[in-house]
């Protein structure tokens, strides 16, 4: 039948089945006349013409089954049956509505991110034809030297584009107020297609050196900050401690390229000049991410092409003089341009979470596969129960196909009803989960809207997951044998237990689910606390962390030594203070800084081998952090610019470059910057190991070098503040001591505490929902065993009656029913082993000091399964055991 | 049942409403249950029932279309006509038939 045809029945459902009901009724009206002509009386002639006829209704039925208005119409009456069988048993159905609702809101939930952070294109014009610039294997990001040749020689985008992700102070020194934002090259906006709200947007003219400060909001912050004010345009704003005009705002749904973080501010690259003078111009700072538009009809592949081919002459205009051959060797590995498709843009919650978010679907999937099982095992439980109902359907005529669809019409309602209040539950759930994410210094922002997508793969879920576990129960009861159902329904002492092997490895099969779920979680807990509670030979506790920031205008860079000191001195003496100190880098902060260095007598093996990571301290800086001082002094006030260079370093380093001999009083040379090294530094004190950029790293070889000997340092400094009380009354103590000193210098406030537990953000996430995940698997197949027991219980209750009454110990009938559940647990565990080795591997890449396979972690899971599996089993084995041994008399 | 009669094969039914059809042109369901069964001398049997369904999927497959119209006692039936392409499967079921009795006979007659 065409699908026209299908469609007009639709249409014409109702004057079809008119049009039969009268061709059948004339049908007989001719049938009786003929009869009655014979001689038979009218009464006896209908009776005949119906009984020749056959049962008019049911082929009424499969006349119009033969059209596809059945879908529709019996649909509806379908429904409306499934809802009387719901609301007939309204503990099954609300136990296997909340099932669903919590199985398939986490599928939902953990979809809407995967969509959000991977698959949704970016709120701009024809994002896909958008391709992201980048240098192979390597991180994608340019030097403004290298961006600038490039945008110069390119002729195959028809726009092209440079951006750095920045926060911008808006604070008027003190206090900063960072907001999320974009140095933006001219092409930006006008290459994306993003149209101006209000005002205009930043264009190529914008964009040239010595340029005017000006700056493009978001929407959103222009609603938030400036209460949707049309007057913000050309207002000026403090960014970074200069004056900016806002020259527009930005289209409502546009925020940036970077998935995840919502830009607020926008401002062109070349205004970067007035806050550090020559910035541009630097060719060994990596900070740019290019994207393009390729100009109409020029394929991925050209694009490439065109980009290889002008490398090598990018490489030769942006060499920086000072390099040495080694450098100049990497150098020319790393301007390798490429390109490749960037609907969705640019995210760094997307290289960190897109393995961890299919972890997690695939946590959720088990976990909805594991509801999926236990409304399965509870529908094969009450379809015994309809046995009778269904026998008499079937009895009365009903098709066996019409009894299925039935069937499969209440699981998929069951569904999608659990799937309604899902949808609700993933709406809730993800928005926690992305609170979750957010605990570093920028919030992680993403639209969570349900689109058609998310809407689509709950609709699909809802549908497999109603199919797969109505399919099997509805099947197995469609096959019934009227007669046979009938003698056998409410008679007989001891019921067959054939029927209920399908329950028991449902419930085997959760048991095996859950195992595997319980290890996972249990792994990541493992990882998670082996994590948390390592020494990482520093002591976070009570520290706070203040960047400080000296704005040129201030604080011209040669007063910056002395501004630093006299700060570190003001902060020592505040009363809550217990002691204090300052450094260019902070511990677990991801940032590095590492450089090659040289050590008579040692040959390193490789460029690795010879690399040290790197920190400029002041003297107390090991004090504040409680990190140990092995051999020698630290840092004191012989240590002045001009006199013997000094370095601290790290047991490791000790270990690795002067063996067994004690290393203080030995020197070293760092190789900075081209082939020369320089003069040396002396070691003078051996201090504990600490981890450096991460909790999970093996300890790197570090050497810290002397703040005080280092007569030019950058504008940017942190100090560390051992809190003596509360950290409220440090934190004022620090602004009035800094705006005494000058009111222009910034500030931003953090503790160290946070940071190494920021740090851990997707190991806490991941140990958190598996572990919630897990906990829910559990509590499902909980469920599952207790309900396939007591049934079971119940089913064979004049039996157990008969054998207490026969003299069987009800201790007894207690292990006997015990029995039958651990043989199912024992069979689920030992599938749930089997399962949970083979996807070992999966998990590996998540882990910390625990390997996949970790006996004490499978053997606690195994146990916890069996603990709570005999909770389960305790009740209806116990009711077992006092059933009235005299009930199977007194029922006959 | 009394008298020996054969039920209509599934597939059949549609060959002996379409042969009807050709030979006696524009016809209602009743009439073509009469007809087959005075023609086959009532050894051949259409389940009144069945026959409905079968004309309607006959109509879906457009080999034969149906028009409301009245009868001689001025009731109001569904006449069914056959149709250029219920002729040409006529044409093929007949062939087909013809193999299989030709088939099933031979297996009677050698088994």
């Amino acid at each position: 039948m065409s699908l026209w045809n299908r469609l007009v029945n639709l249409v014409r459902a109702d004057r079809l089945r008119k049009d039969i009901d009268r061709e059948m009724s004339f049908h007989i009206e001719e049938r009786v006349d003929d009869l009655v002509a014979s001689g038979v009386s009218e009464a006896e002639a209908r009776r005949e013409a119906i009984r020749r006829f056959g049962e008019p209704l049911r082929h009424r039925e499969r006349t119009v089954d033969v059209d596809v208005l059945v879908w529709l119409e019996t649909l509806a009456g379908d429904v409306r049956q499934a809802m009387r069988a719901l609301r007939n048993s309204p503990a099954f159905s609300l136990v296997a509505i909340l099932s669903f609702a919590l199985g398939i809101g986490a599928n939902t939930a953990i979809f809407s991110l995967i969509d959000a952070v991977l698959l949704e294109s970016l709120p701009v014009e024809r994002p896909d034809e958008l391709v992201r610039i980048t240098r192979g294997s390597q991180s994608a990001v340019v030097t403004n030297p290298i961006w600038e040749e490039l945008r110069d020689r390119q002729d195959v985008f028809s726009g092209v584009f440079a951006y750095a992700d920045t926060r911008f102070d808006l604070a008027e020194g003190g206090e900063a107020h960072k907001v999320a934002g974009n140095w933006v090259s001219g092409g930006y906006f006008s290459t994306l297609g993003v149209r101006p709200a209000l005002g205009r947007l930043l264009s190529v003219e914008d964009d040239v050196r010595g340029c005017p400060a000006i700056a493009v909001l978001s929407h959103g912050h222009w609603r938030t900050d400036y209460g949707a004010d049309p007057a913000v345009i050309g207002r000026s704003v403090p960014m970074n401690g200069h004056a900016y005009t806002v020259v527009g705002v930005a289209d409502p749904r546009f925020t940036g390229v970077t998935v995840g973080r919502a830009a607020e501010v926008f401002a062109p690259l070349c205004a970067w000049e007035v806050h550090q003078k020559g910035v541009l111009d630097l060719r060994s700072a990596w900070y740019l991410l290019l994207m393009g538009r390729p100009a109409n009809r020029t394929t991925l592949e050209q694009v490439r092409a065109r980009l290889e081919a002008l490398s090598p002459q990018i490489y030769a205009a942006t060499i920086p003089p000072d390099y040495g051959v080694e450098e100049q060797r990497r150098y020319l590995n790393s301007v390798q341009l490429a390109a490749e498709r960037a609907p969705n843009g640019n995210s760094s919650l997307r290289r960190q979470y897109s393995v961890p978010l299919f972890a997690m679907m695939a946590m959720v999937a088990l976990v909805l596969l594991i509801a999926c099982v236990n409304v399965a095992n509870l529908l094969l439980a009450r379809a015994a129960v309809r046995r009778r109902e269904l026998a008499i359907r079937l009895a009365m005529g009903a098709g066996r196909f019409r009894l299925v669809r039935q069937l499969l019409t209440e699981s998929v309602l069951l569904a999608f009803m659990g799937a309604a209040i899902g949808v609700v539950f993933a709406q809730w759930g993800s928005r926690l989960l992305v609170g979750m994410l957010s605990s570093g210094s920028v919030p992680v922002e993403l639209d969570l809207s349900i689109n058609v997508r998310v809407l689509g793969f709950t609709m699909l879920v809802a549908t497999v997951t109603g199919m797969l576990f109505g399919l099997a129960p509805a099947w197995s009861s469609s096959r019934l044998a009227p007669h046979h159902v009938m003698k056998t329904a409410s008679r007989g002492i001891a019921e067959g237990h054939s029927r209920f092997n399908a329950g028991k490895a449902l419930v085997a099969a959760q048991v095996a689910l859950s195992l595997v779920l319980v290890i996972g979680a249990g792994l990541l807990l493992g990882s998670f606390r082996k994590l948390a509670t390592l020494d990482p030979g520093f002591d976070a506790e009570g520290v706070l962390l203040v960047n400080v920031i000296l704005p040129d205008a201030s604080v011209p860079p040669e007063r910056r030594s002395g501004v630093y000191r006299m700060l570190l001195e003001r902060f020592r003496v505040l009363p809550g203070a217990r002691s204090a100190s300052a450094s260019n880098l902070t511990p677990i902060a991801g940032v590095t800084w590492n450089n090659i260095v040289d050590v008579e007598g040692y040959a390193p093996t490789s460029r690795e081998d010879a690399l040290v990571y790197f920190n400029e301290v002041s003297d107390g800086y090991l004090r504040t952090l409680n990190t140990a001082l092995v051999a020698g002094r630290d840092f004191d006030s012989r240590d002045v610019p001009g006199s013997q260079r000094v370095a601290l370093i790290n047991q490791t380093m000790a270990r690795r470059y002067f063996g067994g001999t004690n290393p203080v009083g030995r020197e070293f040379r760092v190789n900075f910057i081209g082939d020369a090294y320089e003069p040396p530094m002396r070691v003078i004190g051996v201090v504990q190991d600490a981890k450096y950029e991460s909790l999970r790293e093996a300890t790197l070889p570090t050497a810290y070098l002397s703040m005080s000997q280092n007569p030019r340092p950058g504008a940017y400094a942190t100090y560390q503040l051992l809190a003596a009380g509360s950290s409220e009354s440090l934190i004022r103590g620090v602004k009035e001591a800094v705006a005494e000193l000058d009111p222009r210098i910034t500030l931003e406030f953090g503790t160290l505490d946070a940071q190494v537990a920021s740090s851990l953000t997707r190991e806490r996430v991941l140990a958190l929902l598996s572990s919630f995940f897990g906990g829910l698997a559990l509590l499902l197949a909980v469920i599952g065993l207790h309900g396939t027991l007591a049934y079971s219980v119940a089913r064979r209750r004049k039996e157990i009656g008969v054998r207490l009454a026969l003299g069987a110990a009800p201790s007894r009938v207690l292990s006997m029913v015990l029995g039958e559940a651990g043989v199912m647990v024992m069979a689920g565990l030992a599938a749930g082993l089997v399962f949970a080795l083979a996807s070992a591997r999966l998990i590996r890449s998540f882990l910390f000091g625990l390997s996949p396979t970790d006996p004490r972690t499978i053997v606690l899971s195994g146990a916890l399964l069996v603990l709570v599996a005999f909770a389960a089993a305790a009740i209806p084995a116990w009711r077992a055991a006092h059933t009235d041994a005299l009930l199977p008399l007194r029922e006959e | 049942m009394a008298t020996r009669r054969t039920d209509v094969l599934q597939g059949t039914l549609d060959l002996l409403v379409l042969k009807t059809l050709v030979v006696r042109g524009s016809l209602h369901g009743y009439a073509i249950t009469g007809h087959i069964h005075q023609v086959s001398a009532d050894l051949v049997r259409v389940e009144e029932g069945s026959l409905y369904p079968a004309l309607h999927r006959m109509a879906q497959a457009g080999w034969i279309r149906g028009e409301w119209g009245i009868t001689e006692k001025n009731r109001q039936a569904r006449f069914y006509s056959i149709t250029a392409l219920g002729r040409k499967q006529l044409a093929q079921e007949e062939a087909s038939w013809a193999r299989l009795t030709e088939g099933v006979g031979r297996v009677l007659r050698h088994a």
